[in-house]
């Protein structure tokens, strides 16, 4: 039996030039199954938010195509915005106006009739937690409640995709397990598929069911979490001994396990079956009378991936200052309205 | 009416009430802004009423439509630093990405600014008023006047959007308008009749919409007079045109 998937979005060759000659994207290909929850999962500079800004009918491609729901974003521009509901990276709200009345305005911009206007508006601003602060001006809430105001926005309309641009850029843990607990409850219950950017590998991993790993403009990777991990990262066995590290490590390789001893005195063994490795690495340290005294498995992260696709990390400095930039325009504007 | 036309006004006036919901929430700027206007209505045309002789018999209200169009107009230019501003920040792009057509994002903000300026033709009329400026005491004219206020600096602040999307930041915008805003006031009838101008600047004055603007807000509250075909046609020219250009440019201020 043939199942039909519905692509909520599909990307073909998609090139983008900046007028100033900077290629930001560079021959993107991907796709993104109704239902999904899909992340583009990249460095600063990568091409994640060029992505976004054609997908979600901002700018044009220069070369290539793009389509949601089977419509072309350049040709179909007005029936693709009537189906998505987007959370921009930088805040998109007046902050001089109450999060009530912000809500109020964009319903009327998506064009909700007026007959269950307030409803909608009321619905949503319960369902991501923020009734009772409803009442208030922007400028007074948290970075955690802008961005559940900024999607409760965007699901006003009941998109069949919403599309996030570093939905928790700048958030603390809580407030990003709060930004998402409520995304996922509303996936949950009307289906909708969620494609967003981000640099934080742990969002990517933990919330997405399939990522596309991008880099210079190019997709270098697909898959689920644990494919990517499974086919480009290695988990590890990282052990402490009792007695001399050299000497454990010669154990190892006469195991037939390669084995590297760091600064602090453990020992990292690559693997890529842990299970089956640990006991086996146990059992020959003890015949050889070294004391384990900790095992540990530590499994592939998707930075490990990127590093051996990339050959570099996501710089965490560049980050920092990626997150700075982005919160002190959110200061800034919560300030000037 | 049907949906989608209903939609599309909906939009549009949902801007509108987004910038008077601001007013009302911060309504400090537009007393601050209108400063200005009153030392022009209530000392300058005081002071040159006696000083100079400009074949005007009430000089404060002839002055104070044109005080009108030179401080709402000022605010009307100024709308698109907001854009600007919401370029940098995310409001513009969640626009973009929403299902009102982009005409009526432009068409929604040119209004929307355009209110927010008007506010400046009651707090002058009034200023003015206080000083000895008589106007028409027929509340449709008055009325009349002020919704020409607000047609006009639909165009104005049309322009300014435009100048936003080409301009981008906020220094290259606030240089233009400066170089724009005192010009065209200079170069309208707002401070002195056309007859009395060297024939140059009336030549130059003919192509200032604010001129148009001045001649028929002073003709229906001044004179009672109703018919500003003319001018009106000059200024939906004016209007349509950078209306026209603003919304075909408006994709250069996100690229």
């Amino acid at each position: 039996m043939v199942t039909l998937v519905t692509l909520a979005v599909e990307v073909r060759d998609l090139v983008k030039v900046y007028s100033g000659g900077v290629t930001a994207l560079n021959g993107v290909n991907l796709t993104v199954e109704e239902g999904a929850s899909h992340a583009i999962l990249g460095p600063n500079g990568a091409g994640k938010t060029t992505l976004i800004r054609i997908v979600t009918t901002q700018i044009k491609p220069t070369r290539g195509s793009a389509k949601v729901f089977g419509f072309d974003v350049s040709s179909q521009g007005e029936r693709v915005r009537e189906l998505i509901g987007y959370v921009p990276q930088e805040m998109s709200l007046w902050t001089d106006l109450t999060g009530y009345e912000n809500a109020l305005i964009y319903a009327k911009i998506y064009g909700i009739e007026s007959s269950r206007r307030a409803e909608v508006v009321e619905e949503a601003l319960e369902f991501m937690g923020l009734r009772e602060a409803s009442r208030r001006l922007v400028k007074t809430y948290s970075g955690g409640m802008i961005r559940r105001l900024e999607i409760a926005i965007a699901l006003m309309s009941r998109p069949r995709l919403i599309i996030l641009d570093e939905p928790t850029i700048g958030l603390d843990p809580r407030a990003r397990m709060l930004v998402w607990e409520s995304l996922l409850s509303y996936k949950k219950e009307y289906g909708t598929t969620i494609f967003f950017a981000t640099h934080y590998m742990d969002e990517a991993d933990r919330y997405a069911e399939s990522i596309s790993l991008i880099n210079r403009g190019k997709i270098i990777a697909e898959g689920t979490p644990l494919e990517l991990k499974k086919t480009y990262g290695v988990d590890k066995v990282v052990l402490r001994v009792g007695g001399d590290a050299e000497r454990a490590k010669e154990v190892l390789s006469g195991l037939g396990f390669s084995a590297v001893a760091g600064n602090n005195g453990e020992i990292s063994v690559v693997t890529k079956e842990p299970a089956t490795a640990l006991p086996k690495i146990i059992e020959g340290l003890y015949s050889a009378d070294i004391k384990v005294l900790e095992a540990r498995v530590v499994e592939a992260s998707l930075d490990d991936v990127f590093i051996k696709l990339t050959g570099r990390g996501i710089s965490e400095g560049e980050e920092r200052e990626r997150v700075r930039e982005v919160l002190s325009t959110r200061g800034m504007i919560r300030r000037g309205g | 009416m049907n949906a989608r036309t209903l939609r599309a006004f909906t939009s549009v006036l949902a801007m509108v009430e987004m910038e008077l919901r601001r007013v009302w929430h911060d309504p400090v700027e537009i007393v601050t802004r209108a400063v200005q206007p009153i030392l022009w209505v209530t000392v300058f045309s005081v002071v040159m009423a006696h000083r100079v002789a400009l074949g005007v018999q009430d000089y404060t209200s002839f002055i104070a439509p044109g005080v009108v169009f030179q401080s709402a107009t000022f605010i009307a230019l100024g709308y698109g630093i907001m854009m600007v501003f919401e370029r940098e920040s995310g409001v513009l792009k969640r626009l973009l990405s929403s299902p009102i057509p982009r005409a009526n994002i432009v068409i929604g903000r040119a209004l929307a600014g355009s209110v927010r300026a008007s506010t400046q033709y009651i707090i002058v009329l009034a200023s003015a008023a206080l000083v000895g400026a008589k106007f028409t005491d027929n509340p449709l004219l008055l009325t009349a006047g002020y919704l020409i206020v607000i047609y006009v600096d639909i165009g104005f602040t049309a322009m300014s959007i435009l100048l936003a999307s080409v301009m981008k930041t906020r220094e290259r915008f606030m240089g233009i308008m400066g170089a724009i805003s005192m010009p065209l006031f200079f170069t309208s009838n707002a401070l002195y009749p056309l007859k009395i101008m060297p024939k140059p600047l009336q030549m130059v004055a003919l192509f200032n919409p604010l001129t148009y603007a001045v001649d028929a807000t002073r003709g229906l509250i001044l004179y009672d007079k109703l018919d500003i075909s003319m001018d009106l046609l000059a200024l939906t020219i004016f209007n349509v045109l950078f209306l026209a250009i603003a919304i075909k440019e408006l994709s250069k201020i996100i690229e």
